[in-house]
């Protein structure tokens, strides 16, 4: 089964369409090349595939399954429960102070006890003298507020990046965007969030399940840190790194999310040749992990040494799939990049 | 190795600052024996530990989260407000001062809650302008539920805190003063521990890159909102604090847009999260604003040195000092007084020797 099936994908922003009706599959264990001239909706795709923005039309698919999660029983009762409260609270709200002088006021005598029993009758009594439209008025106006809030919200949350990051797909950006003034130690243990389970109050109060993860978590990011070779600048703040290390970081802490599949857009980029060769060892050794790696990349050197398979962009739509070398020999690829289908 | 040997972090001053200026704050009170009457530091010193809470969950919002919170005053007088209702005796509940701290943090937390909710996918200005919006809705709300708040004259009188069976009362301003004192070091605790836990790392994430954060599976919605929430439980302990240690409410144009500007100018001038920073920001603007502007006029008056003009009354100059020391402090100073060392080595890259790319041969292993 294809670990990542992209069908029939589109991406429009009101009249320009970036990608149109792309399909491809990463299959496990690949390392998949995305090239194109510039323009060609390459980062679009990426980012649709990443939850940063909405896809206009089609699907991703990992494992053969949508990562978008259900409409579950929770979700629902989670969306019921929103719509109670804020019917409750707008009924209470919605005319506060007679009810606080009904209920508290008229049955609290300075320094005596305060009478419970008579408070709850005289808020029942408050709610059976007021005219039953007005509760049931504001009731609805609550719980329209509230549930059309709560699914807009759930909605709004399906297809974002950090659900498709638990989901298992990790990625890098064509700048590095690192985490500039935390360490770099920091920056990988910030990739592993999606795997960690310690809750606030572990941390504030410093429980042991928090220590012990922090523990664990720290070893892990040595770990990765020492698999791509920057273990010794672990205290270092990330902005101070080469360009060069910056990018092997923010690898690092993709890495640290356990993706199944790494997405890299244009991890050469800026690299003296040297650099990128260093880059193509450390994508051979990713791809030895495991884990797959689908990559968009300009340095025809690095696309051509180490990609099983190539998918072409042109102005939005796939021109050409196949292995370096029927890529390298298709015409339509050579029009795209040379200019006059002659060529 | 260079690079690496040259950033290493080590617990030096600026990261135990904290416990310093606590330290500092605890043996205070000794210099009562010699002072004065009316320079008792026990007394004066006690607005700058309740607003260096407020301070704190500020610092957790605005300074961690990068979230700019302009009504941090609203939840100040949520949280004095809940004290006021929940401990005064013209109410029936009077739950005491622990009770009454208790359901202030709650109830913060809910309107942290209830703003946060709505309003949290709004970037930068946007959110600032909301909460600015947020901070005048609830004193218009205070003054104007006459039947609840008494409105314009504010809830009082309120019982004194009591702890372990002793009343910490007005008449005995060291057990007040160590009260404080204690419930401050709590906080400041909490909030280091918050810093260095998944939490804070999280939340200093979205502060950094949001976009960036969220491709690393962490929820930013879900992440600002436990920052807001933590910041208004902070704010509105501060706020019944305050409540306790005036023994009234105040009224409600008390808690205005000028106390959420002095909340902030307490953290950009300490610095933007750094836990010591906030203290010793707190030190320096309430001292000013409460201790040494207050002591100037009063003996000015004394002295017979101010006319009728109100030019003359140093307590009105208040806020051309506060702007002048901002715009000092921007220029010179941004990281503020005692930065937290994250910021600091990014606001002065280049004094530190540290170019942003070091030699990479240097570096190789």
């Amino acid at each position: 089964m294809s670990l990542l099936r992209v069908e029939s994908l589109s991406m429009r922003f009101g009249g320009l369409t970036a990608v149109n009706q792309v399909s491809f599959t990463v299959e496990p264990g690949q390392i998949h090349a995305i090239i194109g001239p510039n323009g060609a909706g390459k980062t679009s795709l990426f980012n649709a595939i990443t939850g940063v923005y909405q896809p206009t039309e089609g699907a991703v698919l990992l494992n053969g399954h949508s990562p978008l999660p259900p409409f579950a029983v929770r979700t629902a009762a989670g969306i019921g429960v929103v719509t109670l409260l804020t019917a409750l609270g707008v009924v209470l709200a919605v005319n506060v102070e007679s009810l606080w002088e009904a209920v508290i006021t008229a049955n609290y005598i300075y320094q005596e006890p305060f009478p419970v029993r008579d408070a709850i009758v005289s808020f029942v009594q408050y709610f059976r003298d007021t005219e039953l439209r007005y509760s049931v008025g504001a009731a609805l106006v609550g719980a329209v507020l509230g549930g059309t809030g709560a699914y807009t919200v759930w909605r709004r949350t399906r297809w974002v990046a950090d659900v498709l990051s638990r989901a298992g797909l990790a990625r890098t950006f064509q700048n590095p965007r690192l985490f500039h003034q935390m360490s770099v130690l920091d920056n990988v243990l910030v990739g592993m969030e999606g795997r960690l389970g310690a809750h606030v109050w572990h941390g504030l109060l410093k429980l042991p399940q928090h220590r012990n993860e922090s523990r664990e978590a720290r070893e892990k990011a040595l770990a990765i840190l020492k698999f791509v070779e920057l273990e010794h600048l672990v205290d270092t703040t990330a902005f101070c790194l080469p360009y060069g290390y910056q990018r092997r970081l923010e690898i690092a802490r993709a890495l640290a999310s356990e993706p199944k599949l790494l997405l890299l857009d244009e991890p050469a980029a800026g690299m003296n040749p040297r650099e990128a060769s260093d880059l193509m060892i450390l994508i051979q050794k990713i791809r030895a992990r495991g884990i797959s790696v689908l990559l968009i990349e300009h340095h025809m050197r690095v696309v051509m040494g180490i990609s099983d398979r190539i998918t072409v962009l042109e102005y939005g739509n796939k021109i050409a799939e196949g292995t370096p070398e029927e890529v390298r020999a298709n015409p339509k690829v050579r029009a795209a990049y040379l200019g006059g289908a002659d060529l | 190795m260079a690079a690496g040997a040259r950033t290493g972090a080590g617990p030096g001053l600026y990261t135990q600052a904290h416990w310093l200026i606590l330290g500092i704050a605890a043996l205070l009170p000794i210099a009562d024996l010699v002072l004065p009457q009316s320079l008792q530091v026990a007394g004066l010193v006690r607005p700058i530990l309740i607003f260096a809470v407020l301070g704190m969950g500020l610092n957790v919002v605005t300074g961690f989260t990068g979230l700019l919170n302009l009504g941090v005053a609203a939840f100040m007088a949520i949280g004095v407000y809940t004290y006021a209702i929940l401990t005064c005796d013209i109410y029936p509940f009077q739950w005491g001062f622990w009770g009454g701290l208790a359901g202030a943090m709650v109830s913060g937390m809910v309107a942290g809650l209830l703003l946060g909710l709505p309003t949290l996918r709004l970037r930068g200005d946007y959110l600032a302008i909301v909460t600015l919006g947020f901070g005048e809705m609830v004193q218009d709300s205070l003054k104007n539920l006459d039947a609840i708040t008494k409105g314009t004259q504010g809830i009082n009188p309120l019982p004194p805190p009591t702890f372990l069976g002793y009343a910490a009362s007005q008449e005995q301003p060291l057990r007040l003063y160590y009260l404080l004192l204690g419930i401050l070091a709590v906080v400041v605790l909490l909030t280091r521990n918050l810093e260095n836990s998944r939490a804070g790392r999280t939340f200093i994430s979205i502060r950094e890159d949001e976009l960036a954060a969220k491709c690393m599976g962490i929820n930013p919605m879900k992440a600002k909102l436990l920052a807001f929430v933590i910041g208004a439980c902070l704010c509105s302990t501060s706020g019944a604090l305050w409540g306790a240690n005036l023994g009234s409410s105040g009224e409600p144009g008390n808690y205005d847009f000028q106390l959420s500007v002095l909340a902030l100018c307490i953290v950009i001038v300490g610095g933007m999260g750094s836990v010591g920073g906030v203290l010793l920001g707190s030190v320096v603007m309430m001292g000013f604003n409460s201790i040494i502007l207050v002591k100037l006029t009063a003996f000015l008056t004394q002295r017979g040195l101010i006319g009728e003009s109100v030019f003359t009354s140093p307590a009105n100059w208040k806020y051309l000092v506060f702007g002048l020391a901002l715009i000092l402090m921007m220029r010179f100073r941004p990281e503020g007084l005692l930065p937290s060392r994250r910021v600091q080595s990014e606001l002065h890259e280049i004094d530190s020797g540290l170019s942003a790319k070091p030699r990479v041969e240097d570096a190789k292993p």
